[in-house]
């Protein structure tokens, strides 16, 4: 009865959970490095979700639910900074001396988090409506 | 002003119920398996409820979303088996009411 429109919604709730965290972690790691492959410090990538439709959740008619289809990291020249007496100062090359920092833009990660924010309250005011006509379809049996 | 075109097809599934087909094959089995079918599977449910609601409450891996709505989801299958026992037992007391 309904159930499936629950999981849609239910989906897509956990899909904007997972968007927030990754902008959580954006703007918690905006001026810190990380380790790459090869063990040496890098600046932090900044990392987005990309959404796909679900075919596990679906109707007959098809709607889908949705699920996250990936994480994937941001490909943006570094921030750098002249500190040549940093430990991870680069040590040679044009860039001698300055350090690289994560390049985060905070306006654009804002912006996003309003609208993961806005489309949790419109899928959890989606779930009420279903629930709504749920309780209102008992009603046909008194 | 235009002239009044049709709509593109939205979509090709056609709009035939998913409730009729097999009513045939489904004639002969008898009424109480479709019944203890829904009750195992009103049991299954309310039991995932309890597991989600247990794990949440000691602080699990498990988002509070999906955790909520499966509490809806047995919530709304218990409270339609509730509203067909109560049909069943009118049925059975009209029907205990026949005056021989």
């Amino acid at each position: 009865m309904m159930m499936t429109a629950f999981d849609i919604s239910a989906s897509a709730l956990v899909a904007q959970r997972v968007r927030m965290d990754t902008i959580s972690s954006n703007l918690a790691n905006m001026s810190s490095m990380q380790r790459d492959a090869n063990g040496e410090m890098k600046p932090y990538d900044a990392r987005y979700v990309i959404f796909q439709t679900d075919d596990r959740i679906s109707t007959p008619y098809g709607a889908t639910g949705v699920k996250v289809a990936a994480v994937q990291t941001e490909n943006v020249e570094p921030l750098y900074r002249w500190q040549p007496n940093h430990p991870y100062a680069i040590k040679e090359g044009p860039k001698k001396g300055y350090v690289a920092y994560p390049k985060v833009n905070m306006n654009a990660e804002f912006v996003d988090a309003l609208v993961a924010t806005r489309a949790y309250e419109a899928n959890v005011g989606a779930m009420e409506i279903t629930k709504s006509m749920s309780q209102q379809t008992l009603r046909i049996l008194g | 002003m235009t002239a009044i075109t049709s709509l593109p097809n939205l979509s090709a599934t056609p709009l035939t119920g998913g409730v009729r087909p097999q009513a045939s094959a489904e004639a002969q089995k008898p009424f109480k398996d479709f019944m203890l079918e829904a009750l195992n599977e009103v049991n299954t449910m309310q039991q995932d409820a309890d597991k989600a609601v247990q794990q949440l409450v000691t602080g699990g891996d498990v988002n509070a979303a999906e955790v909520l709505t499966t509490l809806q989801k047995a919530d709304m299958s218990f409270k339609l088996m509730m509203q067909i026992r109560n049909k069943l037992v009118q049925a059975y007391q009209e029907v205990n009411n026949i005056r021989i």
